[in-house]
């Protein structure tokens, strides 16, 4: 007896009763309404469950097929199409059709053995969900593997973003030498090595561009020497046209680079490079600037801009939750005594307080913050002062809560025992309700300070000032290391918290 | 002397938990309320410090009517009348000696309680009285740590504070296992017999009844039901003994009475 009744899902009465038809009639009734025959062999719950998880199914189904097929028209070409498309909706409509067969199979034995269980066709119905279900949330586990070597990279960057933490003193080294287009009678005399100045000397200096294919008429090759350049630092070599614009020289596609020797010596050919002059700049010949480039550091290695920028940002974000929190506090305590039922159930009047604070609280803590920053950000503008102003009141409606969730669990023994002292008002509430309510009272409010600074962190992404605004800015630009430097300080910082709040919290409750 | 008069007591939801209830405790007795659960016990000893208003009658205390008394004068009243728990009502997170000094409260003036500061001759008083109590080892530990026999006996030293004239002691042994009950028990009938503060105890044993009361009473859905001397409860049979208090009425065990650890008082 006790057997029967330990079986899973299993209604007692099921047990006592026969079904109302003949298993092979149950099983009929299934195919034609799947749980009909579960309802008739006098499992009406077990019927009516599978009865909608089929119709769910079902429905899920369909509009996966039309999703699969969204231009034809007429069900059975959407279901051919959607077959011949998506090869995936094949599995799912065996799994139906599986489904289907096994809630008549169910039907049949449940009408004649009474103590089966359902296990088996929920089984079933789990498995067709989680088919959907893959489906739907497009999971795909290729894309995760083949993509990775892409992602690699980047991810790198986020991972190890230190190198862009340093930074050093940058000068520019540039050596040019005048080239004449075409070559006239009197091309410009080649420079003369003088000194330690770096220099370039180009031979011959005139020539003519390169056409646009560069077949025909090919530029005239230069030879390049340069001297006194910064040894092993690569050297871009690069053109300034009489209008002052710079490019870089291109030979075969590629950039021109080249490296000094420990002498600070280098040279190279180049072939001039095709440019166009619109006609009004045409004159009989033009004089253009070959030069190297070189950028040295120099001095000792110091904190980039970003590293220093993020970490301001990063103590105003933690700035950010420590005043959001503060202002939570200061406004979530007289709150929380209006919230709390054990306070407020004196009279109709503070009872009908009660549910209305807890109602606008409610309302509050659903919205998240990060929708409140929008909110603040039309009424303050975009900057910390937004972020913290939605905090602050997400903090209010949670901690109100929490406060007086605590208020309403105080033990109103010692208050009792208090009073019963011939202590007043004042000193009952000194020495039997304060004690009782300071470690939740801690504990929360360290546990909201968590939350503020880590919200604070998202709340930048909306531009509610913080880290968080650097942080998606970065991500925007493809600034992987600088946004690697954010997620590393947002995490060493959370992690810093929770060690102390935890600390904090074990020394109070 | 306790004089109660004709005391009822209504709720607010229109329970009648005490109706005409009459006696009178001479200075010095130990008195015994005796009665099933919710039959009033726990709300005629609370009305007479007032922690419940009642809804009529007068509470007469060396003449002055308790009943009627507001604000500071109330204050000074309960401040000479002790009173212990089931549960102890200890405030679980301070500590032994904060809880007892507690009990000093109706003595301090607000401003230093609230900055927790108490008279040099308030702690001294303290530790006596937790000395007294046996509890000396216990004294920065909270309460939360005590055993229930321990939070007890604070609580019987939180009373004890008050230079009390009359102690209330509401089912003090109802959470402790016997062997405790009997301990805190012979505490209370020291303080009885030494300290002649007057004792109005409700008690659920009935050997527990029989061993310490000098006086008992019985009361039975809010009313009085049963008034009689020491002779007459150790007179009483068991069967007599549940007709008044009902059929949950339990023996502590009579075998423990007389090889206690603790030996105070006179014994009977």
């Amino acid at each position: 007896m006790t057997d029967d009744k330990l079986q899973l899902g299993h209604i007692p009465e099921d047990a006592r009763e026969p079904s109302l038809v003949p298993a092979p009639i149950a099983a009929l009734a299934s195919l034609i309404i799947p749980g009909l025959g579960q309802a008739l062999a006098r499992s009406a719950r077990r019927g009516l469950i599978l009865f909608f998880s089929f119709i769910t199914v079902v429905g899920l189904t369909m509009w996966r097929f039309g999703i699969a097929a969204p231009r034809d028209t007429g069900w059975w070409a959407i279901f051919k199409k959607g077959l011949y498309l998506d090869p995936f909706l094949i599995v799912v409509t065996i799994l139906l059709f599986i489904l289907y067969i096994w809630i008549a199979i169910d039907a049949y034995s449940l009408a004649k053995v009474r103590t089966k269980t359902p296990l088996g066709v929920f089984i079933a119905l789990m498995v067709m969900f989680f088919a959907l279900g893959w489906q739907i949330a497009q999971i795909d586990l290729v894309g995760f593997v083949s993509n990775a070597d892409d992602a690699l990279p980047a991810l790198g960057r986020v991972g190890w973003p230190w190198s862009k933490a340093i930074d050093y003193e940058l000068t520019e080294i540039r050596a040019d030498a005048e080239i004449e287009i075409p070559c006239s009678d009197a091309p410009p005399p080649e420079n003369t090595l003088s000194g330690d100045e770096p220099i370039i000397i180009s031979t011959p200096t005139c020539g003519n561009l390169r056409d646009q294919d560069g077949t025909d008429n090919p530029g005239t090759e230069l030879h390049l020497e340069g001297y006194n350049f910064s040894p092993g630092i690569e050297v871009d070599i690069m053109w300034e046209d009489p209008i002052g614009d710079e490019f870089r020289q291109r030979q075969g596609g590629e950039y021109v680079i080249v490296i000094p020797d420990e002498n600070g010596y280098f040279e190279i050919d180049i072939e001039m490079p095709y440019a166009l002059l619109p006609p009004s700049a045409r004159e009989p010949t033009y004089i253009w600037e070959v030069f190297g480039h070189q950028i040295e550091e120099v001095g000792a290695a110091k904190l980039s801009h970003d590293f220093k920028l993020i970490v301001e940002k990063m103590i105003e974000t933690i700035f950010m939750g420590m005043m959001a929190t503060f202002f939570g506090i200061l406004f979530a305590l007289p709150v929380s005594f209006l919230a709390a039922r054990n306070l407020m159930s004196i009279s109709p009047l503070t009872l009908a307080i009660y549910y209305l604070v807890r109602f606008i609280l409610n309302i509050i803590r659903s919205i998240e913050p990060i929708i409140w920053a929008v909110i603040f950000i039309i009424v303050v503008g975009l900057g910390p002062f937004a972020g913290v102003l939605a905090l602050v009141l997400h903090s209010i409606a949670a901690l109100g809560k929490l406060y007086s969730e605590a208020i309403e669990s105080i033990d109103p023994g010692p208050i009792e025992a208090v009073q019963a002292t011939g202590a007043n008002w004042i000193q009952t509430v000194m020495y039997a309700v304060v004690p009782q309510i300071i470690p939740p009272f801690v504990s929360f409010t360290i546990y909201r300070w968590d939350i503020n600074v880590r919200m604070s962190t998202i709340i930048g992404m909306v531009g509610g000032g913080g880290v968080g605004f650097l942080l998606i800015q970065y991500i925007r630009v493809l600034d992987y290391r600088s946004a690697g430097m954010c997620v590393w300080f947002i995490a060493i910082t959370v992690a810093i918290l929770d060690y102390v709040s935890a600390e904090i919290r074990a020394r109070f409750v | 002397m306790l004089e109660v008069r004709h005391l009822s007591k209504t709720y607010a939801d229109g329970t009648k938990a005490l109706k005409d209830v009459s006696f009178s405790v001479p200075d010095g007795e130990f008195l015994v309320v005796i009665g099933l659960s919710g039959s009033g016990k726990s709300t005629m000893l609370r009305c007479i410090n007032r922690l419940i208003d009642p809804t009529e009658g007068e509470i007469l205390w060396d003449g002055v009517d308790l009943a009627q008394l507001k604000g500071e004068d109330l204050r000074k009243a309960r401040r000479k009348i002790g009173m212990i728990f089931q549960h102890f009502n200890l405030v679980k997170r301070s500590s032994v000696l904060k809880n007892v000094l507690a009990g000093r409260l109706g003595y301090t003036p607000s401003w230093n309680s609230l900055i927790g500061r108490f008279s040099a001759e308030d702690k001294i008083k303290a530790f006596e009285a937790i000395k007294r109590l046996g509890i000396e080892d216990q004294i920065y530990k909270r309460a939360s740590e005590l055993s229930g026999g321990q939070q007890q006996r604070v609580g019987v030293a939180r009373a004890l504070m008050q230079d009390p004239e009359m102690i209330l002691a509401d089912e003090p042994v109802a959470s402790l296992d016997p062997v405790l009950a009997h301990s805190i028990m012979q505490y209370l009938e020291l303080l009885n017999q030494e300290d002649k503060i007057t004792m109005v105890c409700s008690l659920h044993y009935l050997d527990l009844v029989q061993r310490y009361a000098t006086r008992v009473i019985g009361l039975k859905d809010g009313v009085l039901v049963y008034e009689g001397s020491k002779a007459d409860i150790r007179a009483m049979t068991d069967e007599q003994f549940k007709d008044i208090y009902g059929q949950d009425a339990e023996r502590v065990g009579g075998g423990l009475e007389g090889d206690l650890g603790v030996k105070v008082g006179g014994a009977a």
